[in-house]
């Protein structure tokens, strides 16, 4: 199916009205188009709420899969899972060490550090990208990437047999492929800069027919995001936190984490909790949504990302103007990490909590730790931070920043000498 | 005939430049603003443009030696 193609009543009686677009309201069906024909708006989903609420509920909802599944209700997909049945419900931590020393009596860590299979949040999105994929007949899916969500479509479509293409920078380092090529995925080095991979990309969106999670499927993508909002919700015991950090690449997480908390109120799933303030955290070498913040402006300029934290390395992001849109209107803030402050955000979290995350949840709990220095998280504040991708996969960023072993000799003296761990 | 679905974002120096008059004038491709919204020190164009791809490739390149960043209507599509 290229562009603009449609299949026969797609979503025909089921919970998906169709898409609609963000900006003027146009209605479509519920195809592979992520764009409006008219005003060139981003397309999102339209669902009948009437008819989600006579049949969601929190008994429901813990009668489901111990997966993000569980909330099929409220994901765009027509029929039973079929891809990534097993992603989602990762752990709420009660993080009393961390908060102690950020402040936070009320600390939680949101965990997908472990999501399954392949340890970072974009579990979640592809394996409702992917559902969606199949359901409108796709047999190949592809993205644009140079970690997290290639490995991500990669695994998930060999799960299923599905061809898959991913296209990287060429000058991707080796060690970043690697994790990718295990699936046997087709990749494409492509030669050219950052933006001529996303114009090459936007051009074989249009022309192929392809199931391209983040291009022509994502709007159903996207959708898979309020699954973290709906966990929370569950795993806090049916309640919506008073403030979320949620880290900033492209600004859909953002938006979708605080869409998740208004869709489970406003289907009495939990009370509404109208002081929810939702917090972005960026990596100052990449931070185009947290630049716009400060100055109190809601134009972005693209910047040229340069970060240690490259999952969150967007510098032009779609939903940009939307995240800074859910921050101002829930009243929350930005905060941003430079570079040597996200390794000590990372080694933070892991010293007080046993949770090795990647870059991006360096930039999270730095992030945390400036707001609550700014005042803007009170102690007693019920607060959840997003942790969304593990530590294994961005070793590098480590190197020289952690003590070396304690080199001994094979005796006890030269133990009591050099460890000496009674003192 | 080929067509680009482009976002421009145009940095405070160019927000009171004519460009797209500029584009007409010197590249034979055909422009539609879809969407926009310029203010006295930024701003952004959401437009689809028609020609033959060498001369596409050409206004892309002269509004990039503008100092206008130039993206596909997507934006930025390479994630982590």
């Amino acid at each position: 199916m290229a562009r603009g193609e449609t299949v026969a009543n797609p979503s025909a009686g089921s919970k998906i009205k169709g898409l609609k677009c963000r900006e003027c309201g146009r209605l479509y069906p519920a195809v592979a188009m992520h764009i409006c024909e008219f005003c060139f708006g981003p397309l999102e989903v339209d669902y009948d709420y009437e008819a989600i609420a006579g049949r969601l509920s929190r008994r429901s909802i813990e009668e489901g899969p111990k997966s993000l599944w569980r909330y099929h209700e409220l994901l765009p997909v027509t029929g039973a899972p079929t891809v990534g049945l097993h992603a989602g419900m990762t752990p709420l931590v009660h993080a009393k060490r961390l908060g102690k020393v950020l402040g936070l009596d009320n600390l939680y860590l949101k965990n997908d550090t472990v999501n399954h299979p392949t340890l970072s949040f974009k579990d979640r999105v592809v394996a409702v990208a992917m559902t969606r994929a199949r359901e409108l007949g796709f047999d190949t899916v592809a993205c644009a990437s140079t970690g997290n969500l290639a490995n991500s479509v990669s695994a998930h479509a060999a799960s299923v047999g599905m061809k898959c293409f991913v296209f990287i920078p060429h000058d991707l380092e080796a060690g970043k492929i690697l994790g990718n090529l295990i699936y046997h995925p087709t990749v494409v080095a492509v030669r050219g800069n950052y933006d001529d991979v996303n114009r090459l990309c936007s051009e074989i969106g249009g022309e192929y027919p392809w199931a391209f999670v983040n291009i022509n499927i994502r709007p159903y993508y996207a959708e898979g995001s309020k699954s973290l909002a709906f966990e929370t919700a569950e795993q806090l015991g049916w309640r919506v936190p008073d403030q979320v950090v949620v880290p900033i690449a492209s600004g859909s997480l953002l938006t979708k984490i605080w869409k998740g908390f208004q869709e489970f109120s406003k289907l009495g799933i939990v009370p509404a909790n109208p002081a929810l303030r939702v917090n972005g955290a960026q990596a100052e070498g990449c931070s185009p949504v947290y630049r716009a913040f400060v100055s109190g402006k809601n134009h972005l300029v693209p910047v040229k990302p340069n970060t240690i934290a490259k999952s969150l390395a967007i510098g032009n992001p779609a939903d940009g103007f939307y995240s800074l849109d859910v921050v101002f209107k829930s009243k929350g803030a930005i905060a941003a990490a430079t570079d040597p402050e996200i390794v000590e955000g990372m080694k933070l979290l892991a010293e007080t909590e046993g949770i090795f995350a990647e870059t991006a949840g360096g930039v999270t709990v730095a992030s945390l730790k400036k707001l609550c220095e700014e005042g803007r998280i009170g102690r007693s504040d019920l607060t959840v931070a997003y942790i969304t991708g593990n530590g294994l996969k961005t070793m590098e960023a480590l190197t020289g920043a952690l003590p070396e072993p304690v080199a001994i000799d094979a005796s006890l003296s030269s133990f009591r000498k050099n460890v000496n761990p009674s003192n | 005939m080929t067509q680009m679905r482009l976002h421009l974002t145009f940095p405070e120096e160019r927000v009171r430049e004519p460009i797209v008059y500029e584009i007409c004038k010197n590249f034979p491709v055909v422009v539609n603003i879809r969407r926009a919204d310029i203010s006295d020190d930024s701003g952004w164009m959401e437009l689809e443009m028609d020609g033959e791809l060498p001369d596409l490739e050409r206004t892309v390149a002269y509004l990039r030696d503008r100092g206008i960043v130039v993206a596909p209507i997507e934006k930025s599509i390479l994630e982590g």
